[in-house]
């Protein structure tokens, strides 16, 4: 236990000491929601609310976007240069090394959405009860569960350009087609119909449902825990088959 | 004694192609051996089927008796790879403590510090930035981190200047007279040569010599001088003729083993022998031993 909590410890050192992460998971997302809540007028009958819902959406924007990129890219990229290939030499169980990622990772997501929560608040004094922020934050964090397994599906591809290249791709595209970035009904109907289908709008959903007042829908855990198990079953079998040389 | 690392008949294809080739061997607690070979001999191969890094197309490598992947057996090996790699975004010495957390008696940080000469500069520097010879001594430490009982090192001086290099040795040497075990491969015949206390000689795939280094190197040095003999001559005088190792008659062709042609040819002329068809044969080592890189770079 020791080992694994002091393995957790030092990817967060690590993440922390890295400036994309600065960057992409708070400058970023919080510039965002400057722009669509303060420079662009988007004609919002309620705008309080759209301040608070649209909170929800960059949080949830940051921590998938470093769940799958963060974690999957330097996966990629330790396995590339064969530190991992050290680390199987040792006697730290391989099942660690994962766990630690994880939970390394969430640790810093906890981080990520304080800073954000609090922005909202210095910028729109976005306010709620307490129990709803930490509903909201709860939800982001373990809602993001399947992106944190799709990380570790990103971390089986060979190359840091792939991996990189495939995971900005697939980042993007879940968060428009989720509506973390505009709102999922001034989508068009095909995009839809699609986005219905992926984990980002059922990520976004569950905490636009809390600041609401609601909780969040039981198709939203569902959906979200069906993409857990299929990430995870893939990320295994991919690893199986790739250990086998 | 019980070895402490066995490999029988090893053998590993790559798309139809042997890198490695039914090798077999065994080494007991304390020896210091060298796989010497040239390039793309096989010897990172062997290694990392002895880790269990790599699965053998056939045969078995056992360390302590065990499965080389069991936790057992990792608590008691240090492995330097050939390409050195570090964890990015952590300090030296956060690196090295992450490593000792992993085993159950680690080399305190002021052992590995004075076993690896590296500096408190360094200590306190990022991995990725450190120069490759500052990070193979690193890679160095994280190798004797758990104090193991066995080392495993894949060509470990390339990219230290002779400084390091010169360190390095020293320690390994240190290392031995307690009682460890090394294996390291290298294609320096110098560097096998001066440490080791036995070769392993790999050429495409095979063990094609396996001894102390004096043995390896007697066995290159002896050459063959053959010929037709068109009269009959007393085996036993030739055998007695300086220089000459042994005399074999083959084919009708007499073979005279040396060290030293030059001399035994200088002999037999002046013995105005009728001679036919000579021939001298370089040892069957030579052809490896050519490939091999004799004399280090100055660096
Ligand atoms: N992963 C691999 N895939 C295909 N061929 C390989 C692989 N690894 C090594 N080889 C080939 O196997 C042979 C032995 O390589 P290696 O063990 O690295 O030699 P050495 O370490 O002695 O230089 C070489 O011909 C090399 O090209
Ligand atoms: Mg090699």
């Amino acid at each position: 236990m020791g080992m694994l909590l002091r393995e957790c410890k030092i990817e967060v050192i690590r993440i922390f000491r890295n400036p994309y992460f600065i960057f992409w998971s708070l400058l970023m997302p919080i510039i965002f929601y400057v722009i669509f809540t303060k420079v662009v007028n988007t004609g919002m009958e309620n705008q309080a609310l759209w301040n608070a819902i649209f909170l929800m959406s960059i949080a949830a924007f940051s921590v998938m976007g470093s769940a799958i990129m963060t974690l999957g890219i330097r996966m990629v990229q330790e396995k590339s240069e064969g530190w991992t290939t050290l680390l199987r030499v040792t006697p730290l169980p391989a099942s660690s090394y994962f766990i630690a990622k994880m939970i390394g990772q969430s640790a810093v997501h906890v981080f990520s959405i304080i800073i954000i929560f609090f922005a909202g608040f210095l910028i729109n004094g976005v306010t709620m009860p307490f129990g709803e922020w930490l509903l909201c934050g709860l939800w982001i964090l373990l809602g993001s569960a399947p992106f944190l397994a799709m990380g570790l599906l990103v971390g089986t591809m060979k190359k840091v350009d792939t991996a990189s290249g495939v995971s900005n791709i697939f980042y993007l595209l879940l968060a428009i087609t989720g509506g973390l970035w505009m709102p999922m009904e001034i989508l068009p109907k095909l995009i839809q119909t699609i986005g219905m289908w992926l984990p980002a709008f059922h990520y976004g959903n569950g905490a636009w449902a809390i600041v609401q007042g609601e909780s969040p829908e039981l198709k939203n855990v569902l959906i979200l825990g069906m993409y857990l198990i299929l990430f995870m079953i893939l990320s295994i079998y991919i690893r199986r088959k790739q250990e086998v040389v | 004694m019980q070895p402490v690392v066995q490999i029988e008949n090893l053998t590993k294809e790559f798309k139809g192609k042997r890198a490695v080739d039914d090798v077999s061997f065994t080494v007991q607690r304390g020896e210091i051996v060298a796989i010497l070979g040239p390039n793309g001999a096989g010897k990172s191969t062997t290694m990392l089927m002895m880790l269990g890094l790599l699965k053998p197309t056939a045969g078995i490598a056992k360390l302590f008796q065990e499965e080389p992947q069991s936790r057992a057996v990792h608590e008691r090996i240090g492995v330097m790879l050939q390409q050195v790699s570090l964890m990015d975004a952590l300090k030296v010495k956060e690196l090295l403590a992450l490593f000792q957390a992993y085993y159950p008696k680690p080399l305190s940080l002021e052992t590995l510090v004075k076993l690896t000469g590296m500096t408190n500069g360094e200590l306190d520097k990022r991995t990725e930035k450190l120069s490759g010879g500052q990070k193979r001594r690193v890679g160095f430490a994280l190798a004797l981190a758990g104090d193991p009982d066995l080392l495993f090192f894949d060509e470990p001086t390339v990219g230290m200047d002779s400084t390091a290099r010169k360190q390095f040795w020293l320690t390994v040497k240190e290392l031995a007279e307690q009682g460890k075990t090394i294996l390291f491969s290298t294609h320096y015949l110098q560097e096998a040569d001066d440490i080791a206390t036995r070769i392993i000689l790999f050429n495409e795939g095979k063990v094609i010599a396996d001894g102390s280094p004096i043995e390896i190197k007697r066995n290159l040095l002896r050459q063959s001088i053959s010929f037709k003999l068109n009269e009959t001559i007393e085996k036993a005088y030739l055998m007695n003729m300086k220089d000459v190792l042994a005399v074999v008659e083959d084919k009708g062709r007499l073979k005279l083993m040396t060290e030293n042609p030059d001399s035994v040819l200088r002999k037999l002329f002046e013995l105005d022998l009728r001679l036919e068809d000579i021939a001298i044969e370089k040892g069957r080592l030579e052809d490896a031993f050519e490939q091999l890189t004799v004399e280090q770079e100055v660096s």
